[in-house]
């Protein structure tokens, strides 16, 4: 579904990516694990069209999107949650999810955010509240919720657990897993690699820009070096 | 306390309305300036100027229409209705609006990824060249104006008048009988007048004379004393039309930034640009129709201002209420709506205090001080979030 | 030894191009003489205003203040005092600064102060206010002259004193270069780079930004008692917020940050309305409006060029030629084509305007094509020329 080959991308005279070559298949998990500056948020900014690539092709459903804008790009059906959350919290919970919905037209939007909000109760307790006073995993929620909104055939995530208590955490990690078994296909990016791997169909870990393993979740789990360097030995 | 007692305080309620008039229009391009700056965080100092070139579109109109200096030269009169009013409005509104976007599209796109100060120099840039282009083909010596009779409702029998407090009934009866006495002393003055002989005047006349004197002198005494403790407003009906124009435009800004799809859209954009995009927001639509909005509200200003307020127009006249209002969007707190409107007004008020308070030399400086004294206590301005910024 | 060597070489140069430059001018231009004087004021504004803008990177958009502070400070005592004290005309002249300089700085730490609160854009719009409310002020108060203007002819004649301008200007680049080089400014470079992380170092931001802010003033205020005593009359108009952008636009088009550009683009941007000043040329208003649009038209050229074009160093070349003709071919035919419109053929034309015209249109554009300045952060310095003649020797051996 989504190919990305050889790609190039810099910050200036910095490179951030490096050849970097992957691919997501229909209905499945990706997880990419890395270090901190590794370039996994590079990564998935580039995918959304936010930085632009020198070199390399990106391939969504067959047709390249490398430099395509942002939006156009969304349109096409992949939706990014970001690093951060990046909520819009001078808004309330609602017209945030309505944002997320924001290049539908169809008639759906109420009934989906109907569905949306039946996974994640919480958030329709607060549907009226601004979203700068939701608590940090309840922000998370709302991110996901968001990009879900419009309906998404790739679903990019940038470090959900990111800043989140250890329960939280689980419990962003199960609706993670709800919805790969509902057969969304979710690009993820995480410093938890533990989770990570444990939820991945297939896996990459990226180093300074390049990948420098790649395999089966399970397998990665019990690879020597993926135990050193990010499982904790 | 000498300067308490050169004050008339019966004028202060109709100083305090012209302020809310003047203010009214400052509101107007003050959400030009916040708007922007809300989406680009960038001080669009080009922004006075197409308040500038707003005027000149509605003088063209007026031209257009048929009340050229040269059509109503020698007193011909030429008769106006509202649709007129509306029309230099609406075209007005277009035109700056235009080229607002204009602006935006050849100066500021292509800074948008450059340092904030190098977008602010491109600003100034344009706003110097605006006003000197303009200085090379807009009319200028001498300054013309907007012909009054453009405005149907100049009249002062058509001005709104409001009596907020009256005099006591006593003094106003008392105001009364004196002037019917002086006004019999006087006609008993002047018929002993008439009996005199030509070039001589009376004994009796002379007293006479002196009696209908002191009467009339405590007639206008009192008459004096009855304006002094009434209050009354007396407001031209062509400025009634600005504020109420005002606040409609107002309203309808509201509701497009608060309810619609593209008012949502602006505000995402205005809180995160990235995160707008991924909402598959089109950026560089919604920082379009910024432009298009708020040069469209100053066009409005502008006709206003050149119309209502009889003011002269040349290709500089879009400095002082620019920086004006632009002091405004800061008072109010830069990039919120609502403070906008709020120090638009404010800036009117002060200004006309100032002035009544018999400081008018310093009437533009004040803005500043209250601007100054606001960020220090406030530094976000009165309605903004006082957050951090990193330049 | 080789610091003390250049240090005293650089002194030699200064100095002896000071004085050539005061002998130069009025023996065989007399004409530039005063265009030369305010050339080095404005010299030394630039570089002042980068001092607080560009090395501190305190966004200061009033520095037209400190200089009529000082202009008006040192004009009053000079009026009132001279004729009652010893000294001769260049010592009081040098008095004088230091009192322009004295009250300018007095202004510093009130501006400077709010600094320290504001930032970014707030601290912009403090420092214009502050300069409009003196401005206003000056404008209010009859001992001043008010809005007619002050008269400074301490001596009768106006003094000839480029040399003391432009002494005044090395002096103000020699103390931004020591502070740029060496650690005294660091911690100025820091609160520029980040506040926060500098304020955690152990830097002082609060005294860093107010001594950026006095030594910044001072100099303006030293520069505006000159300009009152060589042009001998002043007037608030003198120092309107114009004047505060264009110092400003000198620091920014220079490079923000490099004392070096904003030397340079002090004088170009100095000299490039009195240069259309002189010219007295009748052009046609449909002409104008071609030209105009024949430069937008070369503008978006190059503009087109530097994103899209990565061909070699010589093709580039020969696509910004390319951009040149097609705009000189453009502006030709619009112009006859414009020419059809009697509005704008038989327009009048306004010298002064018509220069503030092309002044804006060079601000523009430099911002377009050049946004980082035209000197960026470089700076020049005798390692820097020493290691371009060393290479050009190195190309031609």
């Amino acid at each position: 579904m989504l190919e990305i080959d050889n790609l190039d991308v810099y910050y200036g005279a910095i490179q951030a990516l490096n050849g970097v070559t992957l691919n997501v298949q229909e209905g499945e998990v990706v997880s990419i694990i890395g270090s901190n500056g590794a370039g996994k948020s590079t990564l998935l900014r580039t995918v959304s069209g936010l930085n632009r690539p020198r070199e390399g092709a990106i391939r969504f459903k067959g047709s390249e999107i490398q430099g395509t804008a942002p939006d156009k790009i969304v349109r096409m059906g992949i939706s990014q949650s970001p690093e951060g959350r990046r909520i819009f919290t001078n808004m309330t919970v609602q017209e945030n999810l309505q944002l997320g919905a924001f290049t539908r037209t169809d008639n759906e939007i109420q009934s989906d955010m109907e569905k949306v909000m039946d996974k994640f109760p919480r958030i329709r307790e607060r549907l009226k509240q601004s979203a700068g006073t939701l608590s940090g995993g309840e922000q998370q929620m709302l991110a996901i919720c968001r990009a879900l909104m419009s309906r998404p055939k790739l679903l990019l995530l940038d470090e959900p657990s990111m800043g989140l208590a250890p329960n939280l955490v689980t419990e962003i990690f199960n609706i993670i897993g709800e919805l790969h078994k509902d057969g969304v296909t979710i690009l993820l990016v995480e410093q938890n690699a533990n989770r990570a791997l444990e939820i991945a169909d297939r896996a990459y870990v990226l180093e300074t820009g390049h990948i420098v393993l790649e395999g089966n979740g399970r397998d990665l789990l019990t690879n020597p070096k993926v135990k050193e360097a990010y499982l904790g030995g | 306390m000498n300067l308490v007692a050169g004050l008339d305080f019966s004028i202060l309620p109709q100083q305090l309305a012209n302020g809310l008039l003047l203010g009214a229009i400052y509101a107007l391009i003050a959400l030009g300036y916040t708007m922007v700056y809300g989406v680009l965080r960038l001080i669009n100092f080009a922004h006075g100027e197409v308040f500038m070139l707003g005027s000149y579109a509605a003088l063209f109109t007026s031209w257009a229409l048929g009340f050229t200096p040269e059509a109503l030269k020698n007193g011909a009169e030429k008769p106006s209705s509202w649709m007129v009013l509306a029309l230099m409005l609406v075209v007005s509104m277009v035109v700056c609006g235009l080229i607002g976007v204009v602006i935006e599209r050849l100066a500021y796109r292509p800074m948008r990824n450059q340092p904030r100060i190098a977008s602010l120099i491109t600003a100034i840039g344009v706003s110097l060249f605006l006003q000197y282009a303009g200085g090379l083909f807009l009319p200028q010596s001498p300054p013309p104006a907007i012909s009054e009779q453009v405005n149907p409702y100049r009249k002062d029998s058509d001005n709104v008048r409001l009596t907020l407090k009256d005099a006591p009934a006593a003094l106003k009866a008392q105001a009364k009988l004196l002037d019917a006495e002086a006004g019999k002393a006087e006609a008993a003055y002047r018929a002993s007048e008439q009996q005199d002989p030509p070039g001589h005047t009376t004994a009796a006349t002379e007293d006479l004379r002196q009696k209908y004197q002191t009467l009339e002198r405590s007639a206008q005494k009192v008459e004096g004393e009855v304006n002094g403790q009434s209050v009354k407003l007396n407001i031209p009906f062509g400025q009634l039309i600005m504020l109420i124009t005002t606040i409609v435009l107002m309203l309808i800004l509201r509701h497009i930034v608060m309810y619609t799809r593209t008012g949502r859209a602006m505000r995402a954009v205005s809180h995160d640009f990235d995160s707008a995009s991924l909402m598959g927001i089109d950026v560089n639509n919604v920082v379009t129709v910024t432009f298009l909005i708020g040069s469209a509200l100053a066009g409005a200003g502008a006709m206003m201002y050149a119309t209502f307020l009889r003011t002269n127009l040349t290709p500089f006249l879009g400095v002082t209420p620019g920086v004006k209002a632009f002091v405004a969007a800061v008072l109010g707190g830069i990039g919120n709506i609502p403070g906008a409107a709020l120090g638009g007004i404010l800036m009117g008020v002060v200004e006309t205090l100032v002035i009544w308070l018999g400081f008018s030399g310093y009437k533009d400086a004040v803005a500043f001080v209250v601007l100054i004294a606001v960020l220090l206590f406030r530094p976000g301005g009165l309605l903004g979030s006082s957050k951090v910024e990193k330049v | 030894m080789k610091f003390w060597g250049v240090r005293l070489l650089s002194f030699v140069l200064a100095f002896g191009f000071v004085y050539g430059l005061d002998v130069v001018t009025q023996t065989a231009f007399p004409n530039l003489y005063r265009l030369a004087v305010l050339a080095g004021l404005y010299v030394t504004l630039a570089v002042s205003l980068n001092l607080i803008n560009g090395i501190t990177g305190q966004f200061s958009i009033g520095h037209a203040a400190f200089y009529m502070i000082g202009a008006y400070a040192a004009g009053f005592v000079s009026q009132h005092m001279y004729a009652s004290q010893p000294l001769g005309p260049v010592l009081w002249l040098v008095v004088m600064m230091a009192v322009g300089a004295v009250f300018a700085a007095i202004a510093g730490i009130v501006v400077g102060l709010p600094s320290l609160r504001l930032r970014g854009d707030y601290l912009a719009i403090v420092t214009l206010g502050f300069g409009e409310i003196m401005r206003i002020v000056v404008q209010n108060v009859d001992p001043l002259g008010g809005a007619y203007g002050l008269n400074v002819k301490p001596f009768g004649e106006p003094p000839k004193i480029l040399w003391l301008v432009w002494l005044l200007a090395v002096l103000c680049i020699a103390v931004c270069r020591n502070l740029l080089k060496t650690s005294h400014g660091l911690p100025f470079i820091a609160v520029r780079e980040d506040e926060v992380a500098s304020a955690a170092m152990g830097v002082k931001t609060s005294s860093v930004k107010v001594t950026a802010f006095v030594i910044g003033s001072a100099f303006a205020g030293a520069a505006g008692a000159l300009l009152a005593h060589s042009e001998t009359f002043i007037s608030p108009d003198t120092f309107k917020m114009d004047v505060s952008f264009i110092i400003l636009t000198m620091v920014v088009l220079g490079g923000t940050g490099s004392i070096t550009g904003s030397i340079m683009a002090a004088v170009a941007l100095f000299a490039i309305p009195e240069w259309l000043r002189t010219m007295q040329v009748m052009i046609p208003g449909s002409s104008i409006v071609a030209g105009i649009l024949a430069v937008g038209i070369m503008v978006s050229g190059f503009r087109w060029v530097q994103n899209n074009y990565h061909e070699s160093v010589s093709k580039r070349i020969g696509a910004y030629l390319a951009c040149v003709v097609g705009a000189a071919v453009a502006a030709v035919v619009l112009s006859f084509v414009l020419a059809f419109i009697p509005q704008l053929a038989q327009q009048r034309l306004d010298v002064a305007m018509l220069r503030m015209v092309i002044f804006s249109m060079v601000l523009i554009i430099l911002m377009l094509l050049r946004p980082q300045g035209v000197f960026a952060h470089h700076e020049f310095s005798w390692d820097w020329l020493s290691k371009v003649l060393r290479a050009r020797k190195g190309v031609t051996a």
